[in-house]
């Protein structure tokens, strides 16, 4: 099939190209883009178990019984990364999927409709983020005959929310063993929590370096980032934290600035644009302005316990940001906008994502409380059919206009 | 606000309860404190709040039926600070023991909620009472659902979804008595009357929360009878069987699991299979499903639904609306044209 042999010889090349530039000078960002290629090339891989997910569940369990995790809003991405996307959203709509779902999901479904991914042996939704993501597998199951076990991650980090939750990893490894026969390699679950931890400090001296004014990175440094917790328990997690944080620290000490002057400081709420646009070069190169954090890329919880892995990942899992209520999330971000003396939040208002648009007003009263301007998007951020330049760029000249008046 | 409330807690602890049913009318009031994309019931909802429409209640339950529902709860807690908000934490997927058990705990977390709230401590007896009390209005109201088995059905959709929302907003033992008079009344009406009512296509109602009663009117009036709704604002909401025993908040937390279930309980099979059921057991000649814009858990049946339902042969409309009079008017040629094709159908049968 055409489409296929074009997506695969995508992965070939962008895993070539990059090998050479890695082999001309590593940088972080090159390596995770390496990392993440390799990663999303476990579609067409048939010499290894597909594990088929939605984005928020601990893929260590997945590595640990030598499955392929694979997140559906990854594909959404991808093929929209590659400008291709309209093809699969079409797809998905003629078979019924309304234009108001989430367009990562409806992508996601035409990529796998149209046959290019290999056939998931098992497939798991968690709870968090979204109900859409769970309904997505759902119908990809039934598509392939298959069920989704399902995760719920409870919404407060009681203990006993902790023991129901470690109770479903539990049966979440005896459902995998039973449909895959392969079992779980508890030396690798703990050596997993061991390369977290490290990765996380990596991570965190990373991000400690960022809060500089100006910021050694730039507004692409971690663009999609979020994608990181899929690598992060194994040892190229780590060693990609590792080359940021090498990185960070030689711009510093060379006195080299993420951009040449920046101005103001951003931090982007949700989802990046997936397909090409030029709203990063156009806050850059016209206002000064840097995202200098994305608060997908947080790292919100503490070290973790290599003698109890599950509890570790659940503990991790149930104090998502974006799982659970408002609150919890108001109170991060709040935090974020202090550590990173950020002037402006961007909210990319991704139409189709109920969870996070339904709080939007409530976030932006917060932030405004504390004199930080936002700009909602309001866009797909994967189906470019409505994607409006001039538009856009309306609304990011007066954001910027009520930041330089807040500032001022 | 969610058919997965059990209302027997909150009427153990004394309080009445009131079901939210927002409005069907133009949001003014919404966009101030949520996106827009979010559908009617949720928008309606706020619309209400904000202009102190439901200042009377003495707090507020939600349950994380959605992700636009667990918003819903944040956006109340954040602009319209009630004596009491509560959020359930409704596990999804096939029921096994360990989400029973969370589920019971979800419920005791409440019940010491409420106690609180109430400055009353809920004994075993006062919810068996609940339960007894609540049981009662079940069986009641399918006594009055089975004057629809007959044909043509000897209640309408119309009076059924009136009669629901009263039960919202009533004291259930007289809302229970209301009902025994209307059933006796019912069985007693003259025969002629009956008559009158022709033979419609018999059809069931079924897809997202619905609380408008002019919507069923708008179907019955395009010649069609509503003679089943399997939505939790409807005949749905009714079918839930808790079996009493001593551990009754786990008996609670059983029959409301086990209950028919709704779309964002990812069990369509089962969905399905109700909506079979029903239809067979109602006579139904068709079914509309009716989705409301934004209501992503019943959006994404649909495909499944197209599938499955049209190798099964029953007559399917799908109509999706913004959830406001305005677009139900704009239905009425589909509706029209769906009635039509099932009396053609029925003729054709003969």
């Amino acid at each position: 099939m055409m489409e296929k042999i074009m997506l695969q010889n995508y992965f070939k090349q962008s895993v070539s190209a990059l090998e050479k530039k890695l082999n001309q000078k590593v940088t972080g960002r090159r390596r995770f883009v390496y990392e993440m290629i390799k990663y999303g090339s476990r579609i067409f891989n048939n010499d290894r178990i597909l594990g088929l997910t939605n984005a928020f569940v601990p893929y260590e369990i997945f590595d640990s019984m030598n499955i392929s995790g694979m997140f559906i809003e990854y594909l959404g991405a991808l093929i929209s990364l590659l400008d291709n996307s309209e093809m699969f959203i079409k797809e998905a709509e003629n078979m019924g999927y309304s234009t108001d779902n989430c367009s990562y999901h409806r992508a996601g479904i035409g990529l796998i409709m149209k046959g290019l991914i290999t056939e998931p042996e098992i497939l798991v939704g968690s709870s968090i983020p979204c109900d859409g993501s769970v309904k997505t597998l759902k119908r990809i199951g039934e598509f392939y005959n298959k069920d989704v076990f399902i995760i719920n991650v409870p919404i407060d980090a009681s203990e006993s929310s902790l023991d129901y939750l470690v109770k479903q990893y539990e049966n979440l490894i005896d459902y995998i063993e039973d449909k895959t026969g392969n079992k779980l390699d508890e030396h690798k679950l703990k050596k997993s929590i061991e390369y977290n931890n490290q990765a996380r400090e990596y991570m965190l001296e990373t991000y400690e370096l960022c809060k500089n004014v100006p910021s050694p990175s730039n507004s692409r440094d971690f663009n999609n980032f979020i994608i990181f917790m899929t690598t992060r328990g194994t040892k190229e997690g780590v060693e990609i934290a590792k080359i940021y944080r090498d990185e960070l620290h030689e711009r510093i000490n060379n006195g080299i600035s993420g951009m040449a002057d920046e101005k103001h400081r951003l931090l982007w709420f949700q989802n990046r644009i997936q397909f090409k646009n030029n709203v990063v070069n156009h806050l850059e190169e016209q206002y000064g302005a840097k995202i200098v954090f994305d608060e997908l890329n947080q790292i919100w919880w503490e070290p973790m316990n290599e003698d109890d892995p599950l509890r570790s990942y659940a503990k991790q899992w149930i104090n998502c940001p974006a799982g659970g209520t408002a609150e919890r999330r108001i109170k991060h971000l709040t935090q974020l906008v202090k550590d990173y003396k950020i002037d402006g939040v961007i909210n990319s208002g991704h139409l189709g994502c109920r969870q996070s648009l339904g709080e939007s007003v409530i976030i932006k009263n917060a932030l405004q409380k504390m004199g930080i301007p936002v700009v909602e998007l309001n866009i797909d951020c994967v189906d470019k059919r409505n994607y409006s330049p001039g538009q856009l760029h309306t609304r990011i000249e007066a954001f910027m206009e009520m930041l330089e008046n807040a500032k001022n | 606000m969610c058919s997965y409330t059990p209302l027997e807690l909150i009427y153990a602890a004394g309080f009445q309860p009131y079901r939210i049913e927002g409005h069907a009318r133009e949001v003014n009031n919404s966009d101030s404190y949520t996106h827009a994309n979010m559908c009617q019931v949720v928008r309606s909802t706020i619309d209400i709040a904000a202009e102190g429409g439901y200042d009377f209640l003495d707090g507020i339950i939600f349950v994380n039926s959605c992700d636009a529902m667990r918003r819903l709860h944040d956006v109340w807690k954040n602009f319209f600070p009630s004596k009491f908000i509560h959020l359930i934490d409704l596990p999804k997927g096939d029921i096994d023991p360990i989400r029973q058990a969370y589920l019971r705990e979800e419920f005791q977390r409440l019940k010491k909620a409420l106690e609180k709230q109430a400055s009353k401590k809920i004994q075993y007896d006062d919810i068996k009472k609940a339960v007894d009390t609540y049981k009662e209005s079940r069986k009641l109201f399918h006594q009055m659902n089975s004057l629809r088995l007959s044909a043509p059905p000897s209640i309408s959709g119309c009076e059924i979804m009136q009669l629901i929302s009263e039960f919202y907003s009533s004291d259930p033992i007289l809302w229970n008595e209301r009902v025994r008079t209307l059933i006796y009344e019912k069985n007693h009406v003259n025969s002629n009357e009956k008559i009158n009512k022709n033979g419609k296509p018999r059809v069931l109602l079924s897809g997202s929360p619905l609380y408008n009663v002019d919507f069923v009117s708008l179907v019955e009036n395009c010649g069609l009878s509503v003679v089943y709704e399997d939505i939790c604002t409807g005949s749905k909401f009714f079918d839930l069987n808790v079996r009493t025993s001593e551990d009754i908040l786990n008996s609670l937390s059983e029959a409301y699991l086990n209950k028919s279930p709704c779309a964002r309980m990812m069990k369509i099979e089962e969905r399905i299979a109700n909506i079979y059921d029903a239809a067979k057991k109602y006579n139904v000649d068709g079914m509309i499903h009716h989705t409301l814009k934004f209501c992503d858990t019943y959006l994404l049946d649909i495909p499944r639904l197209k599938e499955i339902m049209g190798k099964n042969g029953l007559s399917v409309l799908f109509l999706e609306t913004d959830g406001r009079l305005g677009s139900f008017d704009q239905m009425k040629t589909r509706l029209e044209a769906f009635n039509e094709m099932l009396e053609n159908k029925k003729w054709s049968e003969l």
